[in-house]
Formats: C-alpha cells, structure tokens, sequence
C-alpha cells in the first residue's frame, strides 16, 4: 500500500501521525541521499551523521510546515544535504582543522564481498578508489551533477533546479565531466578489470 | 503484408522508466558508455544498521 504512495502522499498521512509513511520515505529515498554525501564527505562516521542529520532536519521542516509540495520531494531532501555539507565545510574552514582530503576511510559497502576471493576484493577496492579519485578531481560543478544525476539517480531537471542553472547548462557540465573523466581514464590508465 | 510487417508498439508500450529524456536527447549513454562502466562498480549505499539507527532516531523524535 505505501509503496504505491507519492512521497507527497507519504508526508501528508506522517504529518497526521502515521509514522511509518515515513519510513517508508527514508527507506525509498535513502540510497540517493547517502551516496550523494558519502561521494563529498570521506570520513565514514561524519559522511553518517549527515545522513542521518539531513533526514532529521526533513522531519523538523515537515512538522513545522516549511514543505510546500511541488513533486520535487527529493530535490528538496538533496539541497537539505547539500546545505547540510556546506556548513560542514564552513565549520572545518573555521577551525582550520584537517580538510577531507585526509580522510582515507573506505565508504564503500560492496555485494556480496564475503563471497568474494581476497584478490578480487582488492582489485574491486582499487577500481573503486580509483573512480573516487577520477570524481574528486573534476571541477566542483561537474563533480556535482555527476554526483547527483548518477549516484542520486536525479533527471536533469531536477539537477537544474537543485544547482540553479538551466537544463542545457547541467547537461553540458555533464558531458564535459564525463570528456574529463575519460582523459583521465587514459592518462592514468584506469580501465575496467573487474567485473 | 501482415506477415513480415514490424508489429504495432502502442505510445504505452514504450519503456521509459528510469530514461531521463534530455540525456537520452544528448546521447550520453552511447557517446560515454565505457565510462558509465567504469562509474556504475562504485556503489555507495548505507550499511542496514545504519537505516536502522536513522528509523530508531525518527521514532525517538514522535
């Protein structure tokens, strides 16, 4: 039954009390939220804690009634990550502590890893860094719409309305990060051994 | 003629779940495919204990 809801649907039958519509929201939409801060934020605890915090401040705006349905339920989430992650930066800038480039923690949760052998692991684990490493060194704007239309699963409209600039723009951004991450391929030799 | 003709595909029949129509208009998926390969062995998802703990918080708060 509330797999068939709109998320619209889901936070109305939530605001009147009905708890697990929105479970059944996290549980839709949590994928894309994690891996859009977990592909920003290395440190897996703190990449966690925003994942959670974003979900909770959804929760706090919904109650006090700052949602105004436009069927843009998950863009809406996202910019709430997205925010969420800007003030994480801010934060480190002004404490002029470690920048997330030291982070090396593994984020990654792969299928299946126990039935892998330990040499296929680690070459997943080096394909894996590796693409992590191609992404982190795009250009921030292309970064993100990789990130979001990608990993988050967003159309490009909602892309466009999440970064304020026009379809063509982000499709364009997406297309030169991709030109960009294939150069790199090759520069760095970085192919597809694993499958 | 009906026996060789291509059958008749209805607007309803045409899959277009998860097609993004401007990508699909750009033609990404073909000019980039070898590096949407590469893209698709990352998989960032949440642990379960994690969804987990989230939903606990969220029962916690009503």
């Amino acid at each position: 039954m509330k797999k068939s809801m709109s998320d619209y649907e889901l936070i109305e039958e939530f605001v009147k009390g009905e708890q697990s519509c929105f479970e059944e929201l996290i549980r839709r939409h949590k994928s894309k939220v994690f891996a859009y801060i977990s592909l920003y934020i290395r440190d897996q605890a703190l990449a966690e804690d925003l994942f959670q915090d974003t979900f909770l401040k959804v929760i706090q705006s919904v109650k006090s009634g700052k949602y105004y349905d436009n069927g843009k339920f998950i863009s809406w989430v996202m910019r709430i990550a997205h925010n969420l992650i800007i003030d994480h930066f801010r934060r480190v800038k002004q404490l002029n502590t470690v920048s997330n480039d030291d982070y090396e923690s593994d984020l990654f949760n792969s299928k299946k890893l126990a039935e892998a052998n330990v040499e296929d692991h680690m070459i997943k684990r080096q394909i894996q860094k590796d693409i992590r490493k191609l992404i982190s060194q795009l250009p921030e704007d292309q970064r993100e719409v990789v990130i979001l239309r990608h990993y988050s699963g967003l159309s490009f409209k909602e892309i466009a309305d999440i970064t304020d600039v026009s379809i063509n723009t982000a499709l364009g951004r997406m297309r030169y990060a991709l030109i960009n991450m294939r150069k790199m391929m090759e520069e760095k030799k970085i192919s597809l051994t694993f499958n | 003629m009906a026996k060789n003709s291509t059958p008749f595909l209805s607007y309803h029949e045409i899959q277009v779940d998860d097609v993004d129509i401007y990508e699909d208009a750009f033609g990404l998926y073909q000019e980039f495919g070898d590096v949407f390969k590469l893209l698709e062995q990352l998989k960032p998802v949440p642990k379960k204990r994690l969804t987990k703990r989230l939903i606990e918080r969220v029962r916690q708060m009503n």
